[in-house]
Formats: C-alpha cells, structure tokens, sequence
C-alpha cells in the first residue's frame, strides 16, 4: 500500500501496535509489517516524527533502556493515548462500516440496475 | 552488526546520519535522542540484511533505502532544514578562504602595478582628473606630496598611483589575515558535519568564478581603455586582471585536485 494512503492513519496504527505492549521504533515497524501481513510498507523514518508527535500530545511516553546491547528509545502508551486510540478506532470502524457497506451496495448492483432499462 | 569504524569514508550509515545531524531542528538534547534512535534503527536493520546473507555494504544500502530520505525522519521537507552550526562553520571557512584570497590579490595586483608603474609610469597607471574638477587647494596638496615637479597633473598622477599601491597592499595584508583565520579556524573544526557541510571544492570552486568574473572585468575595461583613451589608466585594471587571473587558476587547480582526492575516496 502506497505511503501517501497511510498518512491520515498512522496515529492510529502506531497507537494500536503500541496497545499490545511498549516497543522501540525498529520494533514497532516489524510489528507493523508483520501484523499488515506486510502490505503497510512505509518510509520507516517517517514513523519517528510521528512517534515524537504523540509522545508531544502526551499519548505515549518514551525512556532510554539498552537492549540487545543498543541503547534504544522504548515508547509506551499512557493512558491519554489508551482513550485517544479507543476513540479513534471506533472512529475508523464506524467510517469503514459506512464505506463497506456503501461500496458493497455498489458491487450488488446488477449491470441491467446499474444502467437503467435497455 | 556492522564493524564500521567511527569515521569511516565509505560508511553510508555515518553519512547519513551526518546529513541528519545536518537537519534536525530542536534542543541538543532532542537532537542527540532522535540521531540515536535512528542510528540504533539502521545498526538493527544492517543486522538484518547481514543475517540474511547480504553484504555489509548491500545491506547498508538497503536499510537506508528502508528508512527513506533524511526530511522524512525530521517530518520536515528538505528545503526547509534550519542552517546548522556545521553549515554556519562550513561557510565560515569558505568566506574566509574566498575572501582572503582575493584581498590577497588584490594585493598582488599591488605588486603587479608597481611593476607596471616603473616600466609605463604613471599615466599608465591612472587617468587625471579632467580640468575643472579639483581645486587648487587639491593642487597644493598633490604638489606638497610631489615636491620634484612643479605640475599639478604630474603630482595628481603620482598621488593617485601612490593611493591605488597603498591600498592594494592594505587589502593584501588584510587578505593575509583572513588567510591565517582560514587556517586556524579549519584546523579548529576539522570534524566531520562541518566538513561534510558542503560539497567537496565548494569554496574552490565558488573562487574561481568570482576571480574569473573579476578578470574578465577588468580584462574589458583595459580593452576599452586602451581603445578609447590610447591606455591612459589601463594600468590598475591591467595589474587587477592579472592578479585575479592568477588567483582563478591557483582556484581551479585546487578544485580539480579536491574532486580528485573526492573521487578517489569513493572508489
């Protein structure tokens, strides 16, 4: 999926990746990938002004810890960003119900419905 | 892991990270956080690449092209990085070496004009006032300057040649201090982002035009000179244009051999 496209939502799937425990960048990108069955490909650096972002707007908290013999950068969620990331998932599940059902109603329809009587 | 040492040439890791350095806007502190996080980002995606059987330098490549651009990690468009303290340094050095040489020059043009005074004399060298335009208080002074002659455009000539060789060695002692802070200041801030600030024989090259510019220029002004008052006052832009000749040459051998050693370096 092309970057452009993720934009608008990364907040929100950095929110989420972060809910299923604390992580560094490189592994909040794996986790990403992994969990999008790689389709959400992105520049990995453009996750680190998003992160600095939230941790700015006071949804994630972030402290130094060596791991795997690298000093890492581990982020968090707090618990502004559990409220903020529940609020915006069902943001995005009510809009991507509509869309759903709006693309599904017209992919039903019948070429002969489509283009009105012959 | 990748074994690069700390200042290797040919580590794309290190380059990087130079040109993010380069563009990160924010405290020190916020500055050394995020070039860490990146720095232990790429480390982890080398290891990556090499694990999986690429090499070094492949796997180094291929974890830059991961990441992305450097204004996609400082969330900010290229153009709009702040100038940084290593690009202030850079261009430091660059206006104390173009400007020392070309004071310096100038101060060759000095030597040159005084040459040129002793074999063409000092017609040669400025044109007079034409009638009408200085005083005779001017006169008396000229004449007070000049007591061998008792011609008031004689000892305006000769004053006037005196003032261009005096201030051209004015500006060619000047030229050699900012020479000697050039020196100084490059010895000081001989790190990495400030060298790396700018591109290989940028201060060469940008001398070089600007000497050429000025040699062309007075090139012309001493054709039409020659041309229109028979070389009466060819002599300063003559000895001006043979000095910044001299100084575009010395500026384009040194280019050439920057971008030689550059080139070599890449290899």
């Amino acid at each position: 999926m092309k970057a452009e496209k993720l934009k608008g939502h990364l907040d929100l799937l950095l929110l989420s990746v972060l809910s299923r425990g604390p992580g560094h960048g490189y592994e909040i990108i794996t986790r990403l990938k992994v969990r999008s069955d790689g389709v959400f490909q992105l520049p990995e650096g453009t996750v680190y002004p998003a992160l600095h972002r939230l941790e700015g707007a006071g949804l994630l908290a972030s402290s130094w810890d060596v791991v795997a013999g690298r000093r890492r950068r581990i982020y968090r969620l707090t618990l502004a960003g559990e409220a903020a990331l529940a609020e915006q998932a069902a943001q995005w599940r009510e809009f991507s119900g509509s869309m759903a059902r709006v693309l599904g109603a017209s992919a039903g329809r019948s070429p002969a419905t489509a283009g009105g009587v012959a | 892991m990748t074994g690069g040492t700390a200042d290797a040439p040919s580590d794309l890791i290190e380059d990087y990270l130079d040109r993010l350095l380069l563009s990160l806007s924010g405290s020190p502190r916020q500055v050394r956080h995020t070039l860490a996080e990146v720095e232990a980002h790429l480390r982890d995606a080398v290891a990556e690449g090499i694990a999986a059987g690429l090499p070094e330098e492949t796997a180094q490549a291929q974890a830059l092209e991961r990441i992305g651009p450097v204004h996609a990690v400082t969330g900010r468009p290229a153009g709009l990085a702040r100038p940084s303290a290593a690009l202030l340094r850079r261009l430091t050095l660059t206006a104390a070496l173009v400007g020392g040489a070309g004071f310096v020059a100038i101060g060759g043009a000095g030597l040159v004009g005084r040459l040129l005074q002793a074999l063409k004399g000092n017609l040669f060298m400025t044109a007079p006032f034409p009638p009408g335009t200085y005083t005779q208080a001017d006169c008396a002074r000229w004449l007070a300057g000049d007591p061998g002659t008792r011609s008031c455009v004689t000892a305006m000539l000769a004053d006037h040649a005196f003032d261009f060789l005096l201030q051209a060695t004015a500006c060619g002692l000047l030229g050699l201090a900012g020479l000697a802070a050039y020196l100084y200041l490059r010895r000081r801030w001989n790190d990495r982002a400030t060298v790396t600030a700018l591109p290989a024989g940028t201060a060469e090259g940008l001398g070089a035009v600007l000497a050429g510019i000025a040699a062309v220029a007075c090139f012309a002004q001493v054709a039409d000179l020659e041309t229109v008052q028979r070389g009466v006052g060819a002599g300063e832009p003559l000895s001006l244009g043979i000095a910044a000749s001299v100084a575009a040459v010395a500026f384009a051998l040194t280019l050439l051999r920057r971008l030689r050693a550059a080139r070599m370096r890449a290899t």
